[in-house]
């Protein structure tokens, strides 16, 4: 990239808004572009977050991978793209990057700016560096709307399973079941299970209560779990399709 | 009136010197409330960026499916900050506060002055923001365990 398309680039770069020129121009003496093809990993989740990635042109998904399991599109949680930036983790503890980067297009051209290099620079220039923090934190916060909108949305799953995990349904052992619950889901490869909490639906004595719902079956209640028995409900019900008769509440 | 030495060991204020901290001091306000008051909700516009002085504080999220569901993100007792949202872009809360003690006080300090200071003194809006950066990066981790929970992911806690 020349010097003047440089800049130009960077002066519509998201972490770098509200910059002069001449700031752009100490920012961009470090800079350092690479080019990455599709699925190559740029970082890893929990690796030393020590700069800041500029996404010149193609697109990064930012995925949660799951232990012992190859990456999956299912799995990211946000994409960026040009002009976009990764990495505000090099300027919050613990300094790991909280998630792993993948290229998600034929290939992508991306700039790498060193955190020491930009943290000289706020120091010559604390008004560079009031801007630079505003505007990291303006990134943080949006990634914060997607991932609270990415709790409520799962865009895969077809079956839901809801843990009424009110006082009532805690005392009555709620937890446990949901920890078996989640134990069986990731054995079970099943990225369409979607589990959700909620409060009491008025059967206390009953409790814990879990309601099963799968595609557009009729929700099926089951009353008074055990981590045995949510075990057995998994694997008969949601798995095998036959519903749990001894154990269900009611149907709606 | 709000001691120097309360303000200096506020984490988002750790690094100002005394003329700093003195202007700061200068747009505080206390504010009091009793257990479970409301002191914002998420989705409001912020007025103010807090701090806890005593007492403790409960930031939680609001289940949208339910919304008498509210999940506790974090729990802050004196000298916390919290409402950073009122300080960056696009002003809006992200989680509400309410009072988690039998009282607690709170100092606020208006958004609009507090953001006059780091036009006034560059060097004390970089340090500030850089702590509160630390804030946001903690809230996002927390908030992020809190998604794992809900979305029955244990496996991703590890995020």
């Amino acid at each position: 990239m020349g010097a003047l398309d440089f800049l130009e680039f960077l002066e519509k770069v998201d972490i770098f808004k509200g910059f002069d020129k001449k700031q752009l121009e100490a920012v961009k003496k470090r800079g350092q572009e690479k080019k990455y093809l599709y699925a190559d990993r740029l970082f890893a989740e929990g690796e030393n977050a020590d700069r800041i990635w500029l996404v010149i042109d193609g697109k990064v998904d930012l995925r949660f991978d799951l232990p012992g399991r190859p990456t999956s599109e299912e799995n990211t949680v946000f994409s960026i793209t040009a002009a976009e930036t990764l990495g505000w983790s090099s300027f919050v503890p613990p300094f790991k990057y909280a998630l792993s980067a993948y290229s998600a297009t034929k290939s992508c051209k991306i700039l790498q700016i060193s955190k020491d290099h930009l943290l000289e620079c706020f120091e010559k220039d604390p008004r560079m560096g009031l801007i630079f923090m505003t505007n990291v934190a303006a990134i943080a916060s949006r990634h914060m709307d997607q991932l609270q909108k990415s709790a409520t949305v799962s865009p895969v799953a077809k079956v839901k399973i809801t843990v009424h995990m009110s006082t009532c349904g805690i005392a009555a052992g709620a937890r446990q079941v949901m920890s078996a619950l989640v134990d069986e889901i990731a054995r079970s490869d099943r990225p369409d299970v979607e589990v959700a909490s909620s409060g009491c639906i008025g059967h206390c004595k009953n409790e814990p209560n879990v309601t099963v719902e799968i595609g557009s079956d009729e929700p099926v209640v089951y009353q008074k779990m055990t981590p045995d028995k949510i075990r057995q409900v998994f694997k008969e019900h949601i798995q095998g399709g036959k519903v749990q008769k001894e154990y269900v509440l009611n149907h709606f | 009136m709000i001691s120097l030495d309360f303000l200096e060991n506020v984490e988002a204020f750790v690094d100002l010197n005394d003329d700093q901290l003195t202007a700061i001091q200068g747009c505080c306000e206390i504010a009091e409330f009793k257990r479970g008051e409301e002191i914002f909700a998420a989705g409001e516009i912020p007025e103010y960026f807090w701090i806890v002085q005593s007492g403790q504080v409960n930031l939680t999220w609001d289940a949208p499916e339910s919304p008498t569901l509210r999940d506790t993100i974090t729990t802050l007792s004196e000298g916390k900050p919290f409402g950073w949202s009122s300080l960056v872009p696009p002003y809006r809360y992200h989680l509400s506060a309410h009072c988690a003690s039998r009282s607690c006080k709170t100092v606020r300090i208006a958004r609009d002055r507090l953001l006059q200071l780091f036009e006034k003194d560059a060097q004390l809006g970089y340090k500030v923001m850089s702590k509160v950066m630390m804030v946001v990066g903690q809230r996002f981790h927390e908030l992020q365990d809190e998604v794992a929970r809900r979305r029955g992911h244990d496996i991703i806690n590890r995020w």
